[in-house]
């Protein structure tokens, strides 16, 4: 259904009405854990979004309270833990709707918007160099938007224009060759999903994004989509059904999270794990868990691997901390996003890990600089790089050190 | 002022409006008619403390200057606790958390840990876990609730029944007076001779219990834990009436490994079921939710004696999902707020062996306002109910709200002739304070209170005196008058219904 102003008002409206002010969502949110102030707190911002929306109180509609609204990673953590059972992430996506609609879009958001309406994805680069990381794939040719395929995988802007995480698609295409499956890649076709407009409350821009990826899938006839990105897999199998009205049924394929889809081969005993002598802990990403419910899958694949210790983080599954790195956080106050991974990286080392792996780009990238930063011995990583490289391929198995 | 309080807590304290009116309020509405007549709740400043010395200095300058220091917690309370009535300052407790190691201590050398004021009981059990022991109790708004907070206030809740009041679960408590000294007081009843010490700044052991703030500032707890059970088991019991629910929280009273006894009326029930919540409990029963904990063989045994009793009093036990379902969701009785966005509520303690003659006689004092009220209820001792009883109100609609508000004295009323008594006073229950305390008691309390903080300082306008419209024969006429309001706003009551 459209966000239309009445709607969107009236939604906030009733969400608000029904926070109880008990303060539950308080200590769990990674912002709030930070700035430590009422107004940073989830409770903070419903307290005024009642005022404004429910007693229109518009002037309370301050430039400060905008700020506030928008330091947030809509990780989710609020939601799971609220004592009244407000869907409060649909809440922050709808006051982030409401701030574009009065004309209070923070400028790094229209920046955004602007940006993927002109190149299709996240970056300056133009879409058509979307597959420059398949550049050093000497051994075989990724294959684009071929006929036939039974599965389509959906790179994601991230893994497509940062050279720095250039692993991770490379990883996930080698094991699609070794399991062998018949894959493809849409190329210039894929834009981008549309998550990060969504999060800045653009969702009427991510319309079009939205139709023009199904369409390319369709048209691709693949049974099945994949995606290594958790916020593209959140967006294709959470946030498409309801920006089309549709279910998700009516896309005509399955989607999964390459996790799922490389669990799936793993049972089929299409791929096999050799050994790995290291303690491994896993950061559940918010878009993967919390907010699709994928959280057995990761976790899976690391527990076939053979000799690896496997152990996990106090804070996991449901209850997992944000990375940081959500909720277009780091174009409102890159600081605030860092010292939230600070906290993550740090309760990694806590488990005596030496490798923290987690199922998304955004994660690893965020996790990975706050590790160094922080001057850790933690490697960070994508489960799908582990994989691949624990894989009993032509090496012999062994991972490469 | 400012200049004082930056020295002290630099980028910790703020005199920003936009920050300041958060701390304006507590979880219930009140109209801002009412509060402006009875309280000034903007602080001048907010401060986060983040160690003792900081809250001693803060203390000293207050109390030369007589500048009133109101203490906050989670801010998770209803009558304005945390809420300042006179202005002044207000002490965010918030930065101060922290568990620490767990070791035997006391009388009986029970294991026992040092946990900071600010954190919050859920925050303490998830740490405690990871040493593999867990809360003896913890109130049913353990994930907002701070350590400070719940042992100022009542200290009933979950694992009262088998653990006892708070009181009884705390060795000793660090705490800065009203004068700004940094004392610390032991449980004279839980300490070994060796251990017990005369306590620091004048200061005793029960002028933290219930005292709502005013004594002293809290900064650190020395509560005994206990180790992760070996066998946990949860379990639904429901009844079609309510007088054998009663006699089975009764008996429930009485078996060794229960942990944790929840009621719920019909009423609760189907108001979670009007929004999908709660499909695991039947429609029109009275349920409880009893929780067990211990031994292995305890625990089977006792829910031996559980199902005895269920089939004796015509009952039955629900298959354990629906057990495990409400023990996952023991903080969330909120949700009721997805049926009815505004709420009214009455806190009662009651005598366990009048709760089912009470909930006949609420149910029908409901039925003549024309309103609909649900209850639930936690076992505290095998003697009381910590009773809750919430009924839909409007705040959208002054009038409504303000005539509902004499309904709530109306369920007090009716709870004073079964042996109840409000639960927590802040500032909007000082009228009840004759029906808490007995003239006795009022008075020693307000001289230890003067003697501790002779110029009133920490928290006034709380717990010790009704101001001017909330003193008795004022506080009645208002609320006469209330109920005058209600016939006006009946239609609004009915289709709540
Ligand atoms: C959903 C829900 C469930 C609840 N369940 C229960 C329950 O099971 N049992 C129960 O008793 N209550 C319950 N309450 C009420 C409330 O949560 C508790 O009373 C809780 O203990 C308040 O703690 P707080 O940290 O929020 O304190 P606040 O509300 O911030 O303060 C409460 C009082 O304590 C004082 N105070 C706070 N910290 C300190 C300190 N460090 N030193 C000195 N004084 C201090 C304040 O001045 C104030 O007077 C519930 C509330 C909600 C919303
Ligand atoms: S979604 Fe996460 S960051 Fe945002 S308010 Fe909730 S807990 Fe805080
Ligand atoms: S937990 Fe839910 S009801 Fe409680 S303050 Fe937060 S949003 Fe409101």
């Amino acid at each position: 259904m459209p966000k239309t102003k009445t709607n969107l008002e009236e939604r906030i409206a009733e969400a608000s009405y029904v926070c109880g002010r008990c303060g539950s969502c308080r200590n769990v949110c990674p912002v709030y854990q930070e700035i430590k102030w009422e107004s940073s707190s989830p409770r903070g911002k419903i307290t005024l979004a009642k005022d404004v929306f429910l007693k229109h109180k518009h002037n309370k509609m301050t430039e400060f309270y905008t700020q506030r609204l928008l330091e947030c990673t809509l990780c989710g953590k609020c939601e799971e833990i609220c004592a009244a059972g407000i869907h409060t992430r649909g809440l922050w996506l709808d006051l982030r709707e409401s701030l574009r609609e009065t004309g209070r879009l923070h400028p790094n958001f229209r920046h955004l918007g602007e940006q993927i309406a002109t190149t299709h994805n996240i970056s300056a680069t133009a879409n058509e160099y979307r597959l420059d990381w398949t550049d050093d794939l000497d051994d075989f040719e990724v294959p684009q938007s071929k006929d036939g395929s039974e599965v389509a995988y959906f790179v994601g802007c991230v893994s497509s224009f940062y050279p720095q995480l250039a692993d991770i698609p490379q990883s996930i295409v080698k094991i699609l060759e070794q399991a062998p499956v018949k894959y493809t890649v849409l190329g210039g076709e894929e834009w981008c999903c549309g998550f990060p407009l969504i999060s800045a409350g653009m969702s009427g821009e991510a319309q079009e994004l939205a139709r023009h990826n199904i369409e390319k899938v369709r048209a691709l006839r693949v049974k099945t989509l994949i995606t290594g990105c958790a916020s593209c897999f959140h967006t294709w199998s959470q946030e498409y059904p309801l920006l089309l009205g549709k279910s998700k049924q009516d896309l005509g394929f399955e989607v999964l999270h390459v996790t799922e889809y490389f669990a799936r081969l793993l049972q089929e005993k299409r791929l096999m794990p050799a050994g790995l002598s290291e303690t491994v802990t896993y950061h559940d990403p918010c878009d993967l868990g919390r907010n699709s419910g994928v959280y057995e899958d990761p976790r899976v694949i690391l527990q076939a691997i053979p000799g690896l210790d496997y152990v996990e983080m106090f804070h996991n599954r449901e209850l997992a901390d944000c990375c940081g790195g959500g909720g277009n956080l780091q174009m409102v106050d890159s600081g605030l996003s860092q010292a939230i991974a600070g906290r993550r990286v740090r309760a990694a080392v806590e488990t005596g890990a030496s490798i923290l792996v987690s199922a998304c780009q955004q994660c690893v990238q965020t996790l990975r600089d706050a590790a160094r930063k922080e001057k850790l011995a933690l490697e960070v990583m994508d489960v799908t790089e582990l994989l691949w490289q624990v894989l009993d391929h032509e090496t012999g198995g062994e991972r490469n050190e | 002022m400012e200049v004082f309080l930056k020295e002290i807590f630099g980028s910790r304290m703020t005199t920003d409006p936009f920050e300041l009116e958060q701390y304006t309020k507590d979880i219930a509405y009140i109209p801002p008619i009412l509060v402006r007549l009875l309280a000034k709740p903007w602080p001048r400043a907010v401060v986060q403390a983040e160690e003792s010395r900081e809250i001693a200095c803060l203390m000293q300058w207050a109390f030369q200057k007589r500048i009133p220091v109101t203490v906050r917690g989670g801010g998770s309370s209803a009558y304005f606790n945390s809420v300042p009535v006179q202005e002044g300052i207000v002490l965010d407790m918030n930065h101060m958390q922290g568990v620490g190691a767990v070791h035997m201590a006391g009388k009986a050398e029970e294991p026992a840990v040092w946990v900071q004021a600010g954190t919050t009981w859920y925050d303490a059990d998830e740490r405690l876990r990871r040493q593999g022991y867990t809360l003896r109790s913890y109130p049913t708004s353990a994930p907002a609730a701070t350590v400070g907070g719940w042992i100022s206030l009542g200290g009933f809740g979950i694992g009262s029944i088998r653990y006892g009041p708070l009181r009884e679960q705390i060795l000793g408590v660090r705490a800065v007076t009203a004068g700004g000294e940094i004392a610390e007081v032991d449980n004279p009843g839980l300490k070994s001779e060796a251990e017990a010490s005369a306590g620091g700044g004048g200061l005793c052991f029960d002028d933290f219990f219930g005292m709502e703030g005013t004594r002293a500032v809290i900064t650190e707890a020395h509560l005994t834990v206990r180790p992760f059970p070996e066998k946990e088991a949860h379990r639904v019991l429901a009844f079609r009436d309510v007088r054998p629910t009663g006699r089975m929280i009764q008996e429930l009273g009485q078996v060794s490994s229960v942990f944790n006894v929840h009621f719920s009326s019909p009423t609760f029930v189907a108001a979670l079921h009007k929004k999908g919540y709660a499909s695991e409990l039947p429609q029109e029963r009275y349920c409880l939710a009893v929780d067990l904990a211990g031994r292995q063989t305890e625990v089977e045994e006792a829910l031996r004696t559980i199902r005895r009793e269920v089939q004796v009093l015509g009952g039955e036990v629900l298959a354990t999902e629906a057990g495990e379902a409400e023990w996952i969701s023991r903080f969330k009785a909120l949700r009721l707020k997805q049926t009815w966005p505004s709420l009214q509520a009455a806190e009662l303690l009651l005598p366990v062996e009048h709760f089912a003659a009470f909930e006949e006689a609420l149910t029908k004092l409901a039925k003549q306002k024309h309103t609909v009220v649900v209850t639930y209820a936690h076992l505290v001792s095998p003697e009381t109910v910590l009773l809750m009883v919430l009924f839909p109100s409007d705040e959208l609609n002054t009038l409504r709200y303000l005539g509902d508000l004499s309904f709530i004295s109306r369920i007090y009323a009716l709870g004073k002739l079964y042996g109840g008594k409000p639960y927590i006073i802040g500032l909007w229950n000082t009228s009840y304070l004759s029906d808490i305390y007995t003239s006795k008691e009022l008075k020693r309390r307000w001289e230890r209170k003067q003697r501790l903080d002779r110029p009133n300082i920490l928290n006034p306008g709380k717990a010790y005196k009704a101001p001017f419209f909330l003193s008795r024969s004022v506080f009645r006429l208002g609320m006469g008058f209330l109920g005058m309001l209600c016939p006006f706003v009946r239609a609004g009551r009915e289709s709540d219904a």
